[in-house]
């Protein structure tokens, strides 16, 4: 074990080790690991799980529904898009359950505050200015959550035993400095606890991950879903964690961006299934998004902000190899506005299964607690095996 | 009130914190802040002359694109190496020893070169001269609100069809209209090709437009449909005018955009003798015929200028005076900016028909702005641009160790993740995280500073009345000029404005 001073030395003194400061995690608890990954600009999921065999989807959607590369058949219905190779593995292997026609409980379509709204769970952009997941953990006494982004995600905010981590800088650290910084930190109200965490505790250096120094330093989803793999894989490790990423809206051009966006989301649940092998049984993963897309194709080869859209959960706890949620339909007269398609499960319905049946939230808690004001939101049945792993 | 307002809060406060000796040569904060708004802003430093106009980026491309396709063609199709925007910005602004050189590696003999390559030193040039001024400026509070607007019309390197045009939309239509009116920033940001790119407007046309109708057979052919792009409008109701709030629809968001249709970039051969800032072109045939109906009011058919005339509307709706006014006030006195004052600002928007010098001043004369019990958390950028300042670091020298060091900080150089730009608030920058980069950044800009200078004259410099005696005692008892320095640059105290 090295402190993250220590460990912030020696990596300034040797410059071989990549290493993950800066987190800890006393409690163990129960061995249950929740993984959120949000994909923020609306990715399109009628194009991730595509509805090759409904009439209206070729007609709805020209060039992006291509009748010789339609992708991975999971029924005789839907299909998973053609770069995602090792989610339908998992879905052949009972492991990937899409949830199809889902959204936060919120109807307009702004990016920003769909998303805030995913992250507050509550139906307004204003509803919480905390997060659900930092409510989660603060449900589960003795428990931690990381969200993996240089900067503190809302989804994590509000003051619950919550740290966040990114790739750290080559400089080392002095010991001198960071001891003379402390009592000035220790003065100021509003810094003084993030400070202090920031020091605190013993962390383990980890091993080296390759492409953990990104170009840009933010870090690709392939990287950071390997670093939560790592962390959440400690037997102390935070039992829930986020991972973010970008570049999902796509006005135009989609086929070509999906493709590579796509193929960076299954490598990157690829690298976390490797990293979180001794995990896997006791974990969920749900992959979100802000909200769906037009159900027709635009102008310019893309899609614009819609309403109904695709999760995917994963993990050896998930019920899969199969598809829930219910399927709107893509006539006409099925469609939300005329143009999207409708929402038919409310994603806090998803996320309030998982608090429950798989943390272990209780239901006081999970209603009044984490996501208040949410009966109408029902936890989704059977999303998860009917064992419960301890 | 003006004999009680503290030099150093307007330096730290309103502009980019101060640079040695620069708060002694103020007599009147108050008038040294009216001073940079009103009237005509000082000349920019020389670096800014050499920069090429958006008009000469775009031919430059439009040869790059050319020889690009020629080349394919003569290779035979083979599939173009070709860099992301996301690496050929990272090559550039990031690290120096960027492990991935792929098109340079790749190249053969007469192949063509990478975007990168062709477009990286330019893109150097572009963030030298930005970030230079930045540090060297005397006016700091014209700099602050320069970099506040181009955050309020955020767009992104990381957009490759729009990333030569991102600085130069800073140099060409905020700059220049920065103590002006907002209508004609929003006019001007509206027709740039930056933001015509990162929002996709060039590529929509109206449905029932000439070149969808003459152009529809063909298209379909090709399995395409020409038709609307609605993210242009949507995000100039919600983050540039009106605000989510400010009680618009999908009939409005569409309206609009159908209005918008034909606002685009010229065509190559339009180029010839142009003036360089003329890189916009109206296209009859691609905009939507007919009038429209945008909250509530109709416009008649007019080309180019229905939009415009939207946007005359836009800029004087009581909505947008209010989006602005909390924005303007979050950024001046408080993450949650007190509501009175935001009616205050939002009136004097109104009263003076969009007039920013006078909005400005209403927030130089609002006691809010100036009570040291509201502090603001300098972002990353802030930050590194105050200590620059405070250390008299020479940019020129640093400029991509300082670019990578903002990226690893999350906040990589006019590359938002997303239209709404940067976060102005405590909690997007004050995680455990993001303070222990601080402490090392810190200590990396401490070994950039000459070390004859005495580190608690630097932090009285830099801090002046903010320069609290438990910081003071720390930096006097540090062990070497560059300890002392690296304490002043990570102590809470540097960290607010």
């Amino acid at each position: 074990m090295l402190n993250r001073r220590e460990f912030v030395l020696g990596l300034g003194a040797t410059g071989l080790l990549t290493a993950l400061p800066g987190v800890s995690f006393a409690a163990a608890g129960p061995g249950t690991r929740v993984l959120v990954v949000l994909l923020r600009g609306a990715m399109d999921g009628l194009d991730a799980l595509r509805p090759y065999a409904d009439p209206n989807y070729a007609r709805l959607r020209g060039a992006l529904a291509d009748a010789n590369n339609i992708g991975h058949k999971l029924d005789g219905t839907f299909a998973l898009h053609p770069s995602l190779g090792f989610a339908s593995e998992l879905y052949q292997n009972k492991q990937l359950l899409p949830v199809l026609a889902v959204a936060p409980p919120y109807r307009q379509r702004s990016h920003f505050d769909a998303q805030d709204c995913l992250e507050n769970g509550t139906g307004t952009p204003s509803g919480a200015r905390d997060g659900w997941m930092d409510r989660c953990v603060r449900a589960l006494p003795g428990s931690e959550g990381l969200a993996l982004a240089a900067v503190m995600p809302l989804i994590f905010r509000g003051g619950g035993a919550v740290s966040n981590w990114s790739p750290p800088l080559p400089e080392a650290a002095d010991a001198a400095l960071l001891q003379r910084l402390q009592p000035l930190y220790a003065a100021d109200a509003a810094l003084a606890e993030n400070f202090a965490h920031a020091l605190s505790g013993d962390e383990e250096a980890m091993p080296a991950m390759a492409g953990m120094n990104t170009p840009r330093g933010g870090g690709t989803l392939v990287a950071m879903m390997t670093a939560a793999a790592t962390f959440m894989a400690k037997p102390d490790g935070p039992r829930v964690a986020f991972v973010e990423d970008t570049g999902w809206d796509s006005h135009r051009g989609q086929a070509a961006q999906l493709t590579r966006k796509l193929a960076e989301l299954d490598a990157a649940l690829k690298a976390f299934h490797a990293g979180a092998t001794t995990i896997w049984p006791q974990t969920v993963v749900m992959v979100a998004t802000e909200f769906g897309r037009t159900a027709a194709v635009n102008g310019t080869g893309g899609t614009d902000h819609g309403t109904g859209g695709t999760m995917l959960l994963t993990g050896g706890a998930v019920n899969g190899g199969r598809i829930a949620g219910t399927w709107p339909g893509l006539a006409n007269s099925d469609l939300n506005d005329g143009r999207d398609l409708r929402t038919t499960t409310d994603m806090r319905s998803v996320f309030k299964a998982v608090a429950q049946q798989h943390l272990g939230v209780a239901e006081s808690a999970l209603e009044t607690l984490v996501f208040p004001d949410s009966r109408a939101a029902t936890p989704l049945d059977g999303l998860l095996l009917a064992r419960r792993n301890a | 009130m003006a004999a009680s307002l503290d030099t150093h809060h307007a330096l730290i406060r309103f502009g980019l914190g101060p640079r040695p000796g620069e708060a002694k040569a103020i007599n009147d904060p108050r008038a040294w802040l009216l001073a940079q708004v009103q009237g005509k802003p000082r000349e920019l430093s020389a670096g800014f002359a050499a920069l090429p106009s958006s008009l000469d980026y775009f031919g430059r491309e439009i040869d790059y694109i050319k020889e690009a396709a020629a080349d394919k063609k003569q290779r035979g199709d083979q599939p173009t190496p070709q860099a992301s925007p996301t690496q050929a910005t990272a090559a550039v602004l990031g690290s120096a020893d960027d492990p991935s050189p792929a098109g340079r590696k790749r190249k053969q003999p007469g192949q063509v070169q990478g975007f990168r390559k062709v477009f990286g030193a330019d893109l150097l040039a572009e963030v030298r001269a930005r970030y230079h001024w930045a540090i060297s400026t005397e006016d700091g509070f014209h700099e602050r609100l320069t970099h506040f607007w181009s955050n309020h019309f955020a767009v992104s390197l990381d957009k490759r069809a729009a990333s030569l045009y991102v600085m130069p939309m800073e140099r060409e239509a905020i700059r220049p209209n920065v103590g002006g009116r907002f209508e004609d920033m929003l006019l001007a940001v509206a027709r740039h090709p930056a933001m015509l790119r990162y929002l996709d407007n060039v590529a929509s046309v109206g449905d029932d437009s000439q070149a969808a109708q003459r152009l529809q057979q063909r298209a379909q052919q090709k399995g395409r449909k020409l038709g609307l792009n609605e993210n242009l409008a949507r995000e100039i109701l919600e983050l540039h005018t009106l605000g989510v709030d400010g009680g618009y629809s999908q009939s409005d968001v569409t309206e609009f955009a159908r209005a918008l249709t034909g606002w685009s970039m010229p065509r190559p051969r339009q180029l010839q003798g142009r003036a360089p800032s003329a890189a916009f072109e109206f296209y009859d045939i691609t905009h939507e015929p007919g009038a429209r109906t945008v909250l509530g009011k109709r416009y008649a058919e007019g080309g180019e200028e229905q939009a415009q005339a939207i946007l005359h509307d836009l800029a004087r709706h009581p909505a947008t005076a209010k989006h602005l006014a909390t924005k303007l006030t979050r950024h001046f006195v408080a993450d949650q900016p007190p509501p009175t004052m935001v009616a205050r600002i939002a009136k004097t928007y109104l009263d003076h028909d969009g007039d920013l010098a006078a909005v400005y001043k209403a927030v130089i004369d609002s006691p809010e702005a100036w009570d040291p019990a509201n502090r603001k958390l300098r972002t990353p950028d802030d930050w590194l641009v105050a200590a620059m300042r405070a250390g008299a670091i020479d940019i020129d020298q640093k400029l991509r160790p300082s670019m990578d060091l903002l990226a690893k900080m999350g906040q990589p150089t006019l590359t938002p993740r997303s239209p709404a730009g940067y976060a102005d608030i405590a909690a997007d920058w004050n995680g455990s995280d993001a303070l222990f980069k601080r402490v090392q950044a810190a200590q990396l800009l401490s070994d950039w500073i000459a070390r004859d200078r005495d580190p608690i004259a630097m932090a009285q410099d830099a801090l002046g009345t903010q320069l609290d005696g438990d910081t003071a005692t720390g930096i006097r008892r540090a062990e070497s000029p560059q300890q002392g320095y690296a304490l002043l640059l990570a102590s809470p105290a540097f960290q607010w404005r």
